[in-house]
């Protein structure tokens, strides 16, 4: 996918435009705001990684412009600001997401990734429930009755699989296919892992992970134990 | 005829002081453990006082009073004299002669004393807080009723002196009244009705000389003698000895005369340092309080400023209503009848009214 | 900023009650001494004339009888002097030859008659040991019989003058004081009308937010201006002091991170592949010890930062519900273990605190932080409630929590147990001091069953959200 990196410090937009073409991405390197802004009038990003700090335009100013000009494209603030003085933040002016420097390059790029697949997946906002269990697929958020619980990718997938439709039983085979696709090697140890780590996180829950042996997994809102 | 009662000259003061002390002494000792003996020196006839004297000795059991009585002139003349030596005679003084009283308060020789019983004192009869007046007095006519037909009666001033002079004959010789020259009182009375009017005086003055009027030292005498049928009328009588007097005789009638009385209040003064001068002050307080006005009134003198007269007494029906009292003031002018001067001319005049218009009576005895 | 408990020195107001009291005091004393001054004055003049009449009356009573001097003393010259009702009064008639004609022989007039210039005079004397006024008057006479010069002197005791003279200077003395009174009333009344503007500019300065440093604007008389000016200048001192902070702070932040940034990038460029084992761990321990000092400039500005914003910024009324849940995205790094159960509990009405977001924001990401690093095991829970007039933040781990004896030293900078190496230890440090600009306190709850928990408490906002 395409990623426009606007930094203008040559040793982290090396390591970063280093880091997103390792894993694939093409990426478009400026250092200066105004040519970025520039580029991004007639280019399309699936990320836009914008520092503020920036020769010609700061970064605030370009994200003013890209939101102004109904880009919804997913922009991600690293700053190395100190927010001292900000009255409005980053993400008050549109930002997805942002990181203070110096950062763990690790979770920018896990960052990035939640951003791109958000916005390429682009679900419409809505709500699934089972019993008490609620996934708001547009937030990608989880509660537990009033509690949030923080849920990583796949088991927010295998989860939606699951609460998708309550009551089926899901075959291990089936759940690979659902979570990490045909091009992912996994094997079936991997969905008795993520199962175990959603049961963990969903504890509290009425409704219930229940293995069914030799069939595989389903959902259960009941009041069972 | 004149016969005056040449009772005490006052020769030499400690041989005078001697002999009264023994003849006029008289001592109520204290009912109780005896706290203190108050000294009195009075010229109020004991009988006057005993009923106060006894009555204050039931709420003050413990007091003893030792009872000393003078005539007043006698009195000035002892109280002067301890002053002046700073040797207080006794520790209370009392005296109809309330300008003598005066007089040693303006020399210094009285103290003060203040209590809510002297509060109650008519202004007038009070100087200092040092003199004040404890009974009221008026001066009085006295006749006999049997001498003296009820038409008579002379109700004024002028009426007496009318009647000597109309009935020389029948009165003369048959009135009395004081020597000024031996009675305080009677000086005090006189130098007042002189100031009354002068007219009227003289006039008076005038007919009681043709009518060879008797001059006395004291009431009593007087009194004695008009109830006996001696003398007709006492002229200027302390009214609570004339009152007393008419009880016992009954012969005796009172006037208060109607054009102006004089009222005399007997004075109390504590000599200065007197040594029981507490004393002095309880005695003063008990006289001028409720209880002490109301015994003097019933038991001694008779007379009060606001109430009626006595019963039996011819004159105006309220004194003070009446506007005929002419109280004594005690006050500085007192001063001008103790004048030394004053006194020797005004008994001089008096003298020569009186008596030497007399001499021939005089010399006949 | 918040100023440690004033002295207070002598209030203006009370300076100038106490001037002018002292002033009206000293007139009122003055002014009494004068009515006493004036009232023994009058009251001599008054009696004195008595005392002259007197004496006259009774100079005028001399008389030549049968070639005698007499004295016949009017009874109205004492009635006069009897006016003075209190005062003793004594008297003497001196004849022409000297000798005393009546009264009392050992009075004598001051100065000796012989000397006298006038024939009537009125001076202070001592008789019987009391002060008295002592008048004299002459008679001339000129009889065949008696010629020459007769005297009366007559003195009288002072009482009637002295009850005059403190009656006048008592009645003089009530209305000094009621002037003094109303003088005093009056000029309270002008020193607080006067001063009315000072107590306004000490009010407004009073009830300015601290955070307020523009220039103060209020109507002083001119006699102010300088004060206010110097207000001004003052905060304008402050306000530069304020933004040359901040700037140094942003320049601060900007200037180390940028590098810090670079180095850590060019590290990860570096990676571990061509690295033998040695190397990778000198490799390991340089990633290490970059990812500390990146977190601990990060918690050395986010310290500076809310320590300058809790002197320059106003708080808002703002939903902590709405900070937590930011903080705690922030707070949670994607790449956090997946094997801990993460949860974020938020009660349904929206609990309001009056604070600044950003510094709030950044004391629960330090709690969070702290516990995601040296806390939790397995879990960590942040839950935002209310009770009563508090509002709370609760951050809870299954890790081993802090015993209750170290509690204090937490809150530290840099104080950390041994057993929680390598924690720089601001964390806690910088929560407290948000915690406490926004009048709430940052406590632990010992560690139960469930876990240990850090929470954050502020006051709730009960006003309206804007």
């Amino acid at each position: 996918m395409r990623i426009l990196l606007v930094e203008d410090t040559h040793d982290v937009g090396e390591a970063i435009a280093r880091r997103f073409e390792a894993t694939g991405h093409a990426v478009d390197w400026e250092t200066n705001g105004r040519d970025a802004a520039e580029i991004i009038d007639f280019t399309e990003y699936a990320l836009i990684i914008l520092d503020v700090m920036l020769p010609g335009m700061d970064g605030f100013e370009i994200l003013k412009r890209i939101r102004k000009s109904g880009n919804a494209v997913p922009v991600l603030i690293l700053t190395a600001r100190s927010e001292i003085d900000d009255r409005v933040g980053a993400l008050d002016l549109g930002a997805d997401d942002y990181l203070v420097k110096p950062f763990d390059f690790r979770e920018l790029e896990a960052r990035a990734r939640v951003l791109m697949r958000r916005h390429t997946g682009g679900e419409a906002t809505n709500l699934i429930k089972c019993g008490d269990i609620a996934v708001d697929r547009g937030t990608r958020s989880v509660h537990v009755g009033k509690r949030e619980v923080q849920l990583k990718r796949r088991e927010l997938t295998l989860l939606e699989v699951l609460v998708g439709r309550p009551g089926r039983v899901f075959s291990k085979d089936e759940l690979l296919d659902q979570i990490f696709g045909f091009d992912e090697a996994a094997n079936a140890n991997a969905i008795e892992l993520y199962i175990g780590r959603l049961r963990k996180k969903l504890e509290g829950a009425k409704a219930h992970i229940v293995t069914v042996r030799g069939l595989g997994y389903q959902l259960v809102p009941g009041d069972a134990p | 005829m004149i016969r005056i009662c040449f009772a005490l000259l006052v020769a030499g003061f400690t041989a005078a002081q001697a002999l009264a002390a023994e003849s006029n002494k008289t001592l109520f000792p204290a009912v109780q453990p005896d706290a203190g003996t108050l000294t009195i020196y009075s010229t109020t006839d004991l009988v006057a006082i005993k009923p106060l004297i006894e009555d204050f000795q039931k709420s003050s059991p413990d007091v003893s009073i030792d009872y000393n009585e003078y005539l007043t002139n006698e009195l000035n003349a002892l109280a002067s004299e301890a002053c002046r030596k700073q040797e207080p005679l006794g520790d209370l003084l009392l005296s109809s002669s309330v300008d003598q009283l005066l007089k040693l308060a303006n020399d210094g020789c009285a103290a003060a004393h203040t209590s809510p019983e002297t509060l109650r004192v008519a202004e007038w009869a009070n100087w200092r807080d040092e003199v004040f007046g404890f009974t009221y007095e008026p001066a009085v006519f006295v006749y006999n009723r049997s001498k003296v037909p009820p038409a008579e009666v002379p109700r004024t001033h002028v009426e007496l002196a009318d009647l000597l002079r109309e009935r020389l004959d029948y009165y003369r010789g048959r009135v009395g009244t004081y020597d000024i020259r031996l009675s305080g009182i009677g000086y005090l009375l006189a130098f007042n009705d002189a100031r009354q009017t002068t007219t009227v005086f003289g006039r008076l003055l005038e007919s009681m000389a043709r009518a060879s009027a008797v001059a006395r030292c004291c009431t009593g005498e007087i009194l004695e003698e008009v109830a006996k049928g001696n003398l007709y009328i006492g002229y200027n009588m302390l009214g609570s000895y004339a009152y007393d007097a008419a009880q016992r005789h009954p012969e005796l009638g009172v006037v208060v005369p109607r054009d102006y009385t004089l009222v005399l209040s007997r004075g109390a003064l504590i000599p200065k340092g007197a040594q029981r001068a507490d004393l002095g002050a309880r005695f003063l307080d008990y006289l001028l309080s409720e209880r002490g006005q109301s015994v003097a009134r019933t038991n001694a003198f008779y007379f009060t400023e606001s109430g009626e007269l006595p019963p039996g007494v011819d004159g105006p029906q309220n004194l003070k209503e009446s506007g005929v009292a002419q109280p004594i003031r005690i006050g500085p002018a007192l001063l001008a009848v103790q004048d030394r001067a004053q006194r020797q001319r005004f008994i001089e005049d008096w003298s020569q009214s009186l008596i030497e218009l007399n001499s021939p009576a005089w010399t006949r005895e | 900023m918040r100023p440690e408990a004033l002295q207070h020195g002598p209030s203006l107001f009370g300076r100038l009650a106490r001037r002018i009291s002292f002033v009206l005091f000293i007139g009122a004393a003055l002014l009494v001494s004068a009515a006493w001054y004036y009232a023994e004055t009058a009251a001599n003049k008054a009696y004195d004339r008595l005392l002259v009449g007197a004496a006259l009356q009774m100079a005028e009573s001399l008389s030549v009888e049968d070639g005698i001097l007499t004295a016949r003393l009017p009874t109205s010259a004492f009635e006069l002097l009897g006016l003075a009702d209190r005062d003793r009064i004594f008297y003497r008639v001196i004849d022409t030859h000297g000798q005393t004609l009546t009264g009392y022989d050992d009075l004598k007039t001051p100065t000796p008659l012989e000397r006298a210039q006038d024939p009537l005079s009125v001076e202070e004397g001592v008789y019987k040991g009391e002060p008295v006024r002592i008048a004299h008057a002459t008679r001339i006479l000129a009889d065949p019989a008696v010629s020459g010069r007769a005297y009366v002197i007559v003195a009288q005791t002072n009482e009637a003058r002295l009850a005059l003279t403190r009656e006048l200077t008592l009645r003089a003395t009530i209305l000094v004081f009621i002037m003094s009174l109303l003088a005093f009333a009056g000029a309270m009344l002008a020193i607080r009308y006067a001063l009315q503007p000072v107590e306004q500019l000490g009010t407004e300065v009073r009830g300015r937010d601290p955070h307020d440093l523009t220039p103060v604007t209020v109507d002083v008389p001119r006699e102010l201006d300088p004060f206010v000016s110097s207000i001004n200048h003052f905060m304008g001192r402050l306000n530069e002091r304020v933004d040359l902070l901040q700037r140094f702070i942003a320049d601060a932040a900007h200037q180390i991170r940028t590098p810090l940034t670079a180095l850590t990038a060019q590290i990860d460029l570096l990676g571990t592949g061509k690295l033998d084992k040695a190397g990778r761990q000198h490799f390991n321990r340089v990633k290490e010890r970059t990812s500390e000092l990146s977190r601990l400039t990060n918690q050395l500005l986010s310290h500076a930062m809310v320590i300058h914003r809790a002197d320059s910024v106003q708080l808002e009324p703002i939903s902590l519900v709405d900070v937590a849940r930011r903080a705690y995205r922030v707070a949670i790094p994607v790449t956090v273990d997946p094997d801990i159960v993460i949860s974020f509990e938020a009660p349904d009405d929206r609990p309001l605190v009056l604070g600044d977001a950003v510094s709030l924001r950044e004391a629960i990401v330090n709690v969070i932080d702290n516990a995601l690093r040296h806390g939790t095991d397995q879990r960590l829970e942040v839950r935002v409630r209310a009770s009563g007039t508090q509002a709370f933040v609760e951050v809870e781990d299954d890790g081993p929590g802090i015993p209750p004896e170290s509690w204090e030293k937490a809150t530290q900078r840099f104080a950390t147990s041994k057993s929680r190496e390598g924690s720089s230890g601001l964390g806690f440090a910088i929560a407290q001091e948000v915690a406490n600009a926004h009048g709430g306190t940052l406590s632990f709850r010992a560690r139960d069953e469930r876990g240990f928990t850090v929470v954050l408490s502020l006051p709730l906002y009960r006003g309206v959200a804007k």
